[in-house]
């Protein structure tokens, strides 16, 4: 404090907070009553409070709060993926390998793109064509962790996908020049459910019925909880909504 | 303007959603974010001023806790809980930035990730930029207590609670933060009636 016979903000904060010992509070409230510009100090420090008690409070963005979403969403599918492996390994240890065909689910964020790619019309009529989910039945919550996902169509690009290569397969494919190989057909209602739960509300950048160490499987990729990431999922082809034993997952740059 | 949220009467308590969360329901971890998300997000946005960052450690947060809820114990408010996490994840954000030389906080670009894309003339905001700024200058203790208290109308009490340092350690920190604000806030004051200077607000002087 510049000036000794008055008080600096400090000690008048303090007082303010009820810090002050009772001796020091005594004589600091004693100038107060003779001392415009402390009393100005004092209604300066309130004023701190006021401003910022009444700075505006931004709602979350849109944006943010849907990646939060598929964060919390991913994280409920490792989980609960963990614990169906586990299941299975103990019921069925072998049952994955020799399944008959497997499938490939590619989980795409931020980036999109393959949006366009997948899904020529990317209007409100795709959602027309494919068959409702029904949002009556509450028959199986579990399998549905955020909500079912946006329409999605299944492409068959022939690819033998192998370990450690998903994303840089799933990335070429997405590439300009191969929209022939990724364009899609409607899936069924057991594929839909199993992308779905695979998903959590995500919508599909690719979802290719192909082969993953030469035996069928299903690929999706899907937006990651980073942008220009892909979440990279292989499955067995028999997935379905209860069942989606994943032969391997991944996190790749979706460029 | 952003509405406040209404709390239903007949809404599920936040310590059952967490409780429906552990026991495995998919859903209800989503439920609690989605109702307490803006206040989380405002304490992130204050504590750290940068958008970006503030993004990233409310994410960070959110899984933090949802990893966590099998740890919570019942005798704190579910959204004690969370902020607590939240101010967690901001002080790790801030660490790691301190590692790396990334923009430091409370510089011009900071700045500008806050500034709305339209400029905005309205009075309101100019003195939500100031406000990001000078809380910018605070240490991250006096920032986060003001945060609370202030910003989020938290109690003393509540505060520490959040924070899990004494109450009297929260009221030192607020008292440090607001001595360190008042002469960076004051073009924002309003002129005081040279009459009136015992700080009474408002009223009709005549």
């Amino acid at each position: 404090m510049t000036n000794p016979a008055h008080f600096d903000y400090d000690t008048l904060a303090d007082l303010a907070e009820g810090l002050l010992e009772d001796d020091q509070a005594a004589s600091v409230n004693a100038h107060l009553e003779t001392c415009a510009e402390c009393r100005d100090r004092s209604a300066d420090l309130a004023d701190v409070s006021r401003l910022l008690a009444e700075a505006p409070v931004p709602a979350m963005p849109a944006e943010l709060a849907s990646r939060i979403d598929s964060a919390i969403a991913a994280e409920s599918l490792h989980s609960a993926t963990v614990v169906s492996l586990e299941q299975r390994r103990g019921r069925r240890p072998w049952r994955i390998l020799s399944a008959a065909a497997a499938t490939v689910v590619v989980l795409g964020g931020g980036a999109m793109v393959g949006t366009a790619v997948l899904d020529g019309d990317n209007s409100g009529d795709s959602a027309a064509k494919m068959p409702a989910t029904d949002p009556g039945s509450n028959a199986a919550p579990t399998q549905r962790l955020m909500g079912a996902a946006p329409p999605f169509t299944v492409a068959h690009s022939g690819t033998d996908y192998r370990p450690g290569q998903v994303g840089a397969q799933v990335r070429s494919l997405l590439g300009k020049g191969q929209e022939l190989r990724t364009q899609g057909d409607q899936p069924s209602a057991v594929l839909r459910g199993c992308v779905d739960a695979l998903a959590n509300g995500r919508r599909p950048e690719l979802v290719d019925r192909a082969r993953y160490k030469g035996a069928p499987a299903l690929v999706v990729a899907l937006p990651g909880t980073k942008s220009g990431t892909l979440d990279l999922m292989v499955v067995g082809a028999n997935c379905t909504a209860q069942d989606h034993p994943v032969l391997e997952q991944s996190t790749a740059a979706a460029h | 303007m952003a509405s406040v949220s209404m709390r239903r009467v007949d809404e599920v308590p936040d310590k059952e959603l967490l409780a429906r969360h552990a026991q495995g329901d998919p859903h209800a971890f989503a439920e609690l974010v989605n109702r307490h998300r803006d206040r989380m997000w405002a304490v992130a946005l204050r504590t750290l001023g940068d958008p970006e960052e503030a993004a990233d450690a409310l994410q960070d947060a959110c899984l933090s806790a949802f990893r966590a809820a099998g740890r919570f114990r019942g005798d704190a408010a579910v959204t004690t809980w969370l902020h607590r996490i939240v101010v967690n994840a901001c002080l790790d954000r801030i660490r790691r930035k301190s590692v790396r030389p990334a923009t430091p906080m409370g510089d011009d670009a900071t700045f500008d990730a806050v500034a709305p894309k339209m400029p905005d003339p309205t009075d309101a905001h100019g003195v939500s930029l100031d406000v990001q700024a000078a809380l910018a200058a605070l240490p991250f203790e006096q920032r986060a207590a003001l945060v609370l208290v202030d910003m989020m109308g938290y109690s003393v009490d509540d505060a520490a609670r959040v924070l899990e340092v004494p109450a009297g350690t929260i009221k030192s920190r607020c008292a440090r933060g607001r001595a360190r604000l008042a002469p960076l806030l004051g073009h924002h004051r309003n002129r005081r009636d040279p009459r009136n200077v015992r700080g009474m607000e408002g009223g009709g002087t005549s």
